[in-house]
């Protein structure tokens, strides 16, 4: 149960990261249409940006939460397992930010989530085996 | 060629990164605690452990060689394959960490990296 809780709040901590910093590159404008000498002044902007520092934030708890993951579970586990994060991301993508979403996104999704599903199932049996494999 | 190389080290840096970060973190031992003072002891002995700080910096060489690769190839070649480091990962925690590895665990790390490979598309 620990290592859920853990895992749901490291992906949640990632998708919001994700989302901040992307909203906040999009409010500073198209880097890829600047010019080279204007690098300098974007990443000054980009620093003065709080949803930006709010969004490094947000990743670097989930680098916490990830890495205290790691402390007890298995990286066999903990590795797919926050795979879910990329659903969560095309999800927020498509609510909050607007962005359209092809098929194959979708799909790739759906295999996520199926994925996910087996290297879950496979933590229970490896539990109820008395496997060392940490607690689900 | 060139990409090829650069893309194995990408997968390759990753990989080791997730493997020695999880070494580093089960040496250091269960995080049991949420004491400020206890997690900021942690803090310190887990950036003193020389097998964290080897995934930390296998991590950001990965990273370093992915922005490289992209001053030449498509991210929409490079970011896809970049999601063989799930299977490459679990094969670390299988011969390095020693990790009980079950068919269906194999199964649904299989699944999830082509359905990175498939989000990660243009």
């Amino acid at each position: 149960m620990k290592t859920a809780v853990v895992l749901i709040l490291a992906m949640l901590a990632q998708a919001g990261g994700d989302v901040c910093l992307s909203q906040g590159m999009r409010d500073l404008g198209g880097a890829i249409q600047l010019a080279e000498r204007e690098l300098g002044s974007l990443i000054l902007r980009g620093l003065a940006s709080p949803t930006i520092w709010l969004g490094m934030g947000l990743l670097g708890v989930f680098f916490g939460l990830y890495a205290a993951a790691l402390s007890w579970a298995d990286l066999s586990f903990v590795l797919p397992a926050t795979a879910f994060g990329y659903v969560i991301n095309v999800a927020c993508g498509y609510y909050f930010l607007h962005e359209a979403v092809t098929p194959a996104r979708w799909a790739g999704s759906l295999l996520i989530c199926l994925g996910v599903f087996c290297v879950s199932r496979s933590e229970m049996r490896t539990a109820l085996a008395g496997g060392r494999a940490g607690e689900s | 060629m060139k990409t090829a190389m650069m893309l194995a080290i990408i997968i390759l840096s990753g990989a080791l990164g997730d493997v020695y970060i999880a070494k580093g973190m089960k040496q250091v031992g269960e995080i049991r605690t949420l004491r400020l003072c206890e997690l900021a002891w942690l803090g310190r002995r887990i950036v003193s452990n020389v097998a964290f700080l080897l995934g930390l910096l296998s991590m950001i060489a990965g990273f370093l060689a992915f922005l490289v690769v992209l001053s030449w190839a498509d991210l929409s070649f490079i970011s896809p394959a970049t999601s063989l480091n799930f299977v490459l990962a679990t094969l670390g925690a299988k011969l390095i960490l020693k990790e009980n590895i079950n068919r269906l665990r194999w199964f649904g790390t299989v699944l999830v990296g082509l359905g990175v490979a498939l989000v990660s598309l243009p």
